[in-house]
């Protein structure tokens, strides 16, 4: 059986503290490649929607001249989800509201860091 | 754009779902080819030949399916330089119909197929009883229904 090239940084993401779900997927298609998700968790779903708010957001922010997006972070009324993007690939954090941010960042860093 | 359908049940979640997907083309079509409803067409005879290909298609890649995995594929991607083609099953309790969504750089693969999967259910809830005596698909009646259905389409009905 072959190891994901993705396990261990997905790994050390579902190691913080408040962290539901961790996910790569694919930038443009929003195809789910690897997950760590919990017993109901649609990664599928989550990496379709993610991917395609991280892309509105990356083409938004070229368009208002801004530059790169380094990290993205949607807050909603139950938990957040959070995504930083390499090349063709964006990681993805589901989190919980009181989960540690700034500690999810710098995983997703690492991650990203990972896939380049 | 308009949406344009032949029976009134499936103009709600077919909407719906061109709406949500950002698809810029979508065709819903019996396995046989029988057009049900479409989005983005501008003549009939593209609808025509959309509806043919789709359900040979379809029947292809199910039985592919049948010989690999022991039962047909339900959805089907195919990816273009600039656009690509979502093929998609839904069951109903009305029969079984095809979702065929035509999508640019606009939207993704994998907003297509979570909407085309919320479609399909909504098109199942949707869906009247079947008719007590169903017609076979026979040539003739084919060629009639396909005709009335695109006339249906096309405002000509």
């Amino acid at each position: 059986m072959t190891v994901s090239p993705f396990a261990s940084a997905l790994d050390c993401l579902t190691r913080v503290r408040g962290v539901t779900a961790a996910l790569v997927a694919d930038e443009r298609d929003g195809i789910l490649v690897d997950a760590r998700l919990h017993v109901g968790q649609r990664g599928d779903r989550v990496a379709a929607l993610a991917a395609s708010l991280y892309r509105k957001a990356r083409l938004s922010a070229g368009s208002a001249g801004l530059g790169q997006v380094g990290f993205l972070q949607l807050e909603a009324a139950n938990g957040r989800v959070c995504v930083v993007g390499r090349g063709d690939l964006v990681v993805v954090a589901v989190a919980s509201l009181d989960a540690n941010v700034g500690m999810i960042r710098v995983e997703l860093l690492r991650a990203a860091e990972a896939l380049a | 754009m308009t949406t344009a359908v032949v029976e009134r049940w499936v103009e709600a979640p077919l909407e719906t779902f061109v709406r949500d997907s950002g698809v810029s083309i979508a065709l819903l079509l019996h396995p046989s080819g029988q057009v049900m409803a479409q989005h983005g067409f501008a003549r009939a005879v593209d609808v025509m030949t959309a509806c043919a290909l789709a359900a040979a298609i379809h029947a292809s890649s199910g039985e592919l399916g049948r010989t690999l995995d022991g039962r047909p594929f339900t959805q089907l991607h195919h990816a273009g330089a600039e656009r690509g083609i979502s093929l998609t099953e839904a069951t109903t309790r009305a029969g079984r119909f095809l979702l065929l969504a035509v999508f640019d750089h606009a939207t993704s693969l994998g907003i297509v197929r979570l909407y085309a999967e919320e479609f399909a259910g909504a098109l199942a809830l949707a869906a009247p009883a079947p008719p007590q005596h169903l017609e076979p698909a026979l040539a003739v009646n084919f060629e009639r229904d396909l005709n009335r259905n695109l006339a249906v389409l096309f405002g000509r009905a």
